[in-house]
């Protein structure tokens, strides 16, 4: 870190908007544990059916919903969010505004979540992938979200800049698109069905924009800010970024028809995401020279959005692979899409906000992570953790997808060479949250840090950057 | 415009609106209104609508969640197993599904297609699925091949008759107790017996000229 990006480390802005962020981040952490056990349970049920099917609110279909649904819009959601609002906070040069909205704002967002997975338990999931929250909670969660980006939006048209800057175009932009998103599918599912197919195909729609369009815009937000601050150099190539940026959001929800493939879709519509995944590309290669920047220096925060830029860029190759028909012949309606998905959200855009949040947390509460030995254990944990997890669903999905073609292979044949391999799946599983928790103790203990000694130290660790960054080595 | 706030965000929204008009909109456009087809030899429009207790038994399929095992859409003969398999001899197509309150395609096959169950052969009555659901094993095999689903049976003691649907087997004749399906078990065994599209329509009929079988081959 060069001593010329030190000069602002924490500023007024930080120290008066910093509640509504920390009461984000922690949300989010913590339904990143909850989610981690819903996960475990799920993985545990596909190598041993019997695990806690007897019991009707952890069928694996529910449990599956529960893990999907607290790890989108528990942890991702408020976590991108308490970054967006940080990243937009501190570029919009003043203290945020409207920070009692985005407090209460969070926490109907969260009470909305809580009642949905007790509604999704007890049977009342909608049945839409990503949209399983029941019909009652979804009108909160419009208006939740809505005041907490408030907050956000104030920042960003009340700005004193005369430019803007790459991590303020993804932030709004995510602030923005999500309600409208939401919207839509909730008008065309859930107030007003439509008919037969249409359903899995809007569904399709949304799952897709939920992730291009809102997940990973939050989690490039933080990345884009937060490499260059680093590095202490300014993004190479950064003039094609707003490029970059609208392909995603023009091209990036019309990857979602592949996986309808050979399905009782309209053609168009697998053939449309197959073109669109390819177009799209374009997006990934750009955020890959802009930021790669980041893969040469050390350090946690890059450390973690190496990772998660790597596995972003992979993902992506892998979408548009699996695509083409003659491989989705044997990916399709495998663990390989399982995958593939777990790539985006764990790889991809969580390794992303871990290493945004790294560096927010020493800023927003004006001393370094208590705990450097938490630090390192979550890093290794989840690098590991991923690597397992999204490896062992690949080959499992593999070996799946050559049986399913095999016509005189029975279920109970693959179910038994796919079990090492998920076998490993819970491993994986288990090393995660085992992670996930060591980030929330050292979140919370870090914070609480603010009330124990009473005053923010202004001076000292501050001025010696090293101090706030807990070192790869 | 990425410095002026308002054509930024008319940028955002034109990004929504295309989005959304090119893949939702225009897939409403084409099978928003698609009608059953009426077989002028048979006399009647196909699909038939479910019967009322198989769609509530669909509901039941759908909160506890059976979508993220098994799927409901055949994939065409030359396009994977599925024929092979006994899904079903034709692809699903679009119509199949017009009158389905909840569409349950699905996207994973840890369990088999669905689709065409009820109208598998040879078929199994409704003591067997029944069976089937409460121990999660396939009458005939030793090993558990699907998660025992207890919760959707009553266990109570037998007042007069045993009743007509009580699972066989399961309990001491002198415990005077039976297990008794629920009125979700009954409904969602219906809606699986209900499953079955056999009706070729003209668009499902496989078409299958020299460069598809080409295709098929690689």
């Amino acid at each position: 870190m060069s001593s010329t990006s030190t000069h602002a480390e924490v500023t007024a802005a930080d120290t008066a908007g910093r509640w509504p962020v920390l009461l984000l981040l922690a949300s989010g952490l913590g339904w990143l544990v909850i989610s981690g056990i819903f996960a475990l349970i799920a993985s545990i049920q596909l190598h041993s059916p019997t695990f806690m099917s007897a019991c009707e609110w952890f069928t694996h279909g529910r449990v599956s919903a529960l893990a999907e649904t607290t790890f989108v819009y528990g942890w991702s959601a408020n976590a991108g969010l308490g970054i967006a609002l940080w990243v937009l906070g501190r570029l919009g040069g003043s203290t945020l505004r409207a920070q009692n909205w985005a407090v209460i704002g969070t926490l109907f967002w969260n009470l909305g979540i809580t009642i949905g997975l007790g509604g999704i338990a007890t049977g009342d999931a909608t049945s839409f992938a990503l949209l399983e929250l029941p019909r009652y909670v979804q009108p909160l969660l419009v208006v939740a979200y809505i005041a907490i980006g408030i907050s956000g939006i104030l920042a960003w048209s009340g700005r004193r800049t005369e430019g803007t800057y790459a991590s303020q175009w993804y932030a709004v932009a995510a602030l923005f698109l999500f309600p409208w998103l939401l919207i839509a599918a909730q008008t065309m599912l859930l107030w007003s069905p439509v008919r037969g197919v249409l359903q899995p195909i809007i569904d399709g729609w949304y799952v897709q924009s939920v992730v291009s369009l809102w997940l990973a815009p939050l989690a490039l937000a933080g990345a884009y800010y937060a490499v260059p601050k680093i590095t202490g150099r300014a993004l190479p190539s950064y003039e094609f970024a707003p490029l970059a940026f609208w392909t995603l959001l023009f091209v990036g929800m019309m990857t979602g028809g592949r996986h309808l493939i050979g399905g009782p879709v309209p053609a168009w519509i697998p053939t449309l995401a197959n073109a669109a995944c390819w177009m799209v590309l374009f997006h990934f290669t750009v955020v890959a020279l802009n930021l790669r920047g980041a893969l040469t220096g050390g350090g946690t925060s890059l450390t973690f959005i190496s990772f998660g830029l790597l596995a972003y860029l992979a993902g992506a190759v892998l979408d548009a692979v699996t695509s083409f028909r003659g491989v989705a012949l044997v990916t399709q309606f495998t663990y390989f899409t399982t995958a593939q998905q777990q790539l985006a959200l764990y790889g991809a855009i969580s390794m992303l906000l871990f290493g945004s949040i790294y560096f927010a947390l020493p800023r927003l509460i004006g001393r370094p992570w208590i705990s450097g030995s938490f630090v390192r254990s979550h890093r290794v944990l989840s690098m590991v953790g991923i690597f397992l997890l999204v490896g062992s669903l690949a080959v499992a999905g593999l070996i799946q997808g050559t049986e399913l073609i095999n016509a005189k292979s029975t279920f109970g044949e693959m179910a038994e060479r796919t079990r090492p391999w998920l076998l490993a799946v819970s491993v994986a599983q288990v090393l995660l949250l085992i992670g996930n928790i060591l980030v929330l103790v050292n979140f919370l203990r870090s914070v609480c840090g603010l009330w124990c000694s009473g005053v923010v130290s202004e001076v000292g660790s501050f001025r010696q950057p090293t101090t706030m960054e807990v070192h790869a080595s | 415009m990425m410095k002026n706030g308002f054509f930024f965000f008319i940028g955002l929204l034109a990004a929504f609106v295309l989005g959304w008009s090119s893949i939702p909109l225009l897939a409403h456009k084409q099978l928003g209104a698609l009608t059953p087809f009426y077989d002028d030899g048979e006399s009647s429009s196909f699909p038939t609508r479910p019967p009322g207790v198989a769609a509530r038994g669909q509901l039941v399929y759908a909160d506890l969640g059976c979508a993220a095992c098994h799927t409901q859409q055949v994939r065409r003969p030359d396009f994977g197993s599925d024929k092979a398999r006994g899904w079903g001899d034709r692809q699903s197509v679009a119509r199949d599904y017009i009158f389905q309150v909840r569409p349950q395609l699905g996207e994973s096959r840890i369990g088999p297609d669905l689709a065409n169950w009820g109208g598998r052969k040879p078929p199994v009555d409704a003591a067997g699925i029944a069976q089937f659901l409460h121990s999660g094993v396939v009458s005939g095999s030793k090993a558990v091949s699907h998660p025992p689903f207890p919760f959707l049976f009553d266990d109570r003691p037998v007042v007069g008759e045993v009743a007509a649907d009580a699972l066989v087997g399961l309990v001491e004749k002198s415990s005077r107790r039976q297990i008794v399906p629920t009125e979700r078990a009954r409904t969602l065994i219906a809606y699986l017996q209900s499953l079955n599209n056999a009706y070729e329509y003209p668009e499902a009929r496989h078409v299958a000229p020299a460069a598809a079988k080409e295709g098929a081959h690689k």
